[in-house]
């Protein structure tokens, strides 16, 4: 289950290597066995390819968070710079449609996964983010947050191919275009207003990873591809809520605050303590359409 | 060293309210997992056959627990709580026979699961319950407005999400829940009891933030109706954002990891309730 190295930034293969292990070991406790994953093909029936009304959902949900993200990055300050970004190449052929409910909705979370670790390794080339001068906290949670992704990605796809469907290593069509732009603008922003750019794109992204597989625990059959599921679901979810909370601090003007100190806790503002975990049900709105990023 | 009460410091009043917040807000937009009626769920549990699980057996060692021992029987004798055991979940049919000790007993298949569930979120209720009041007495030492308001905020989660439990149990036609899990409940007591200072709190919640997110795991993956899984699932991942906080209020990794602090990729099942 090793992702792909190319898709990891050469200071983080050491990084990768020892969470590697740490994977297996949480695999283990999870109780996930992917080997128990039945290894005959799922029939696909037919009309379980992506139909009209699933393609017209797919360009409505892409619309829909294209619009969404472009209003965050907006307030962010970071829209409408020009200038290349290097996940340009990596997006330019995205993932579409097709097999099993199982399948399509596996492929499309590691086609998530995939956007994320390139969307992570692209930020981790900023200086502000993954520099000498970057937040030494942030640059972390970038890294292991990569790896993680990229670990996620492994899951999906080795759970896929047990299904005996085909491995999904494109990114999530429908965020392409969004996270091009968006890296577009990060290239021309200033430091704090490109920090907050990365963090209000990866928010986006984290929420609809995490909303996604919390939709597909309640619709996945196979029971090892829902225990995969939902041992990530959470795991997105406290990416989305430190990205909130370091989101708050730097608006706050306070980035010396984000720090791992147990002392630093008596110098957060009141509103630290809840800014991570706005809802009291993870919402769904925001899950990405089962078979947007399946493999056609 | 302070004698923990184990009344949850939540009346009876308050439960029923929020239970019928919660029937209400199952047609409520901002609440996807419970958007369905009612009835849908009871539809589920009855196409979904019944089984006779593990967990059912776990009810029924509780019950020995409340027959022999210890916590639970203080919690169910203290005066606020047993009377709201046996009043409780007032939608409940009357020609059903109400569940002894507070809801919790009786029940098999989904039904159990729900009970476990309330029981779960109860407990973190008490304890953050325990902590705000505990702090507020001056007892932890100086008290950061961040932690006031975690604690607040994430205490107004658990009794929305015991509601939203005891909402499905309520639908079916069982007792609301109004204990605290009978098996942790000794374990957090005496942890509780050890408490001094802010950290140790942080430290004992981060404990049932964990248990409660990897409860909801293992349960998303055995649950039957379709609502039960999906009110699972979205209360999942909100336990485990109150764990993140918490890993960053005690300045470590912000995230799911192992004992030694290395994060984790995948979220562990090992302190689930079974």
């Amino acid at each position: 289950m090793s992702p792909d190295p190319g898709d990891l930034p050469g200071d983080l293969a050491p990084l990768f290597e020892a969470s590697a292990d740490l994977q297996s070991d949480a695999i283990r406790a999870t109780g996930v066995s992917l080997a128990e994953l039945p290894e005959a093909p799922q029939r696909v029936a037919p009309g379980e390819g992506a139909s009209d009304d699933e393609l017209a959902e797919n360009r409505a949900f892409a619309l829909e968070h294209r619009r969404s993200l472009e209003r965050s990055l907006s307030r962010a300050g970071i829209l409408g710079v020009a200038g290349g970004g290097a996940l340009v190449t990596l997006l330019a052929s995205a993932a579409s449609a097709s097999s099993s409910a199982d399948v399509q909705m596996l492929q499309t979370a590691a086609s998530i996964e995939t956007l994320a670790v390139g969307t992570y390794g692209t930020a981790l080339t900023l200086p502000y983010i993954g520099g000498a001068s970057a937040n030494g906290v942030v640059k972390k949670f970038c890294q292991v947050t990569m790896a993680q992704h990229a670990q996620h990605r492994a899951a999906f796809n080795s759970a896929v191919r047990r299904l005996g469907g085909k491995e999904q290593t494109k990114p999530d069509p429908a965020f392409v275009p969004v996270v091009n732009k968006a890296v577009s603008g990060l290239s021309g922003a200033t430091a704090s207003a490109g920090m907050l750019g990365v963090i209000a794109l990866a928010l986006e992204l984290e929420n609809v990873a995490a909303e996604t597989y919390v939709n597909d625990v309640s619709n996945l059959k196979n029971a090892n591809a829902k225990r995969v599921t939902a041992s990530i679901m959470g795991v997105e979810a406290q990416h989305a809520a430190v990205l909130r909370a370091v989101q708050a601090l730097l608006q706050a003007n306070a980035p010396q605050l984000v720090t791992l100190s147990a002392s630093n806790v008596a110098s957060l503002p009141s509103a630290a303590g809840s800014v991570g975990f706005p809802d009291a049900f993870y919402p769904t709105s925001a899950a990405a359409p089962r078979a947007q990023g399946a493999v056609k | 060293m302070r004698a923990p009460r184990f009344n949850l410091p939540v009346s009876e009043e308050e439960i029923a309210r929020r239970t019928t917040e919660l029937d209400e807000l199952h047609h409520d937009v901002a609440m996807p997992s419970l958007r369905t009626s009612l009835e849908e769920w009871t539809d589920d549990l009855r196409s979904a056959s019944m089984r006779t699980t593990d967990r059912r057996s776990f009810l029924l060692g509780a019950g020995g627990v409340l027959a022999g021992g210890a916590a639970l029987v203080a919690i169910s004798t203290t005066p606020g709580l047993a009377a709201a055991a046996g009043r409780a979940g007032s939608g409940a049919s009357s020609s059903n026979p109400p569940n002894a000790r507070g809801g919790i007993r009786g029940l098999s298949g989904d039904l159990a699961v729900a009970a476990l569930a309330a029981s779960l979120e109860n407990l973190a209720v008490y304890a953050y319950s325990a902590g705000i009041s505990a702090a507020s007495a001056g007892k932890l030492g100086p008290v950061p407005p961040a932690v006031v308001t975690f604690a607040t905020t994430a205490k107004s989660q658990h009794m929305d999400h015991a509601a939203a439990w005891n909402a499905l149990l309520t639908a079916s036609k069982k007792k609301a829940v109004t204990v605290t899990e009978p098996v942790l409940t000794p374990t957090v007591q005496k942890a509780f009891a050890k408490v001094t200072d802010i950290a140790g709190l942080a430290e004992l919640a981060l404990t049932l933030e964990n248990t409660a997110a990897q409860t909801y795991q293992v349960e998303s993956t055995r649950l039957h109706a379709k609502r039960a899984i999906a009110t699972a699932a979205t209360i999942q991942p909100v336990e485990m954002q109150h764990a993140a906080i918490l890993y960053f209020v005690l300045g470590k990794y912000p995230g799911t990891q192992d004992s030694s602090g290395s994060p984790l990729a995948f979220n562990p099942t090992s302190l689930a309730v079974s």
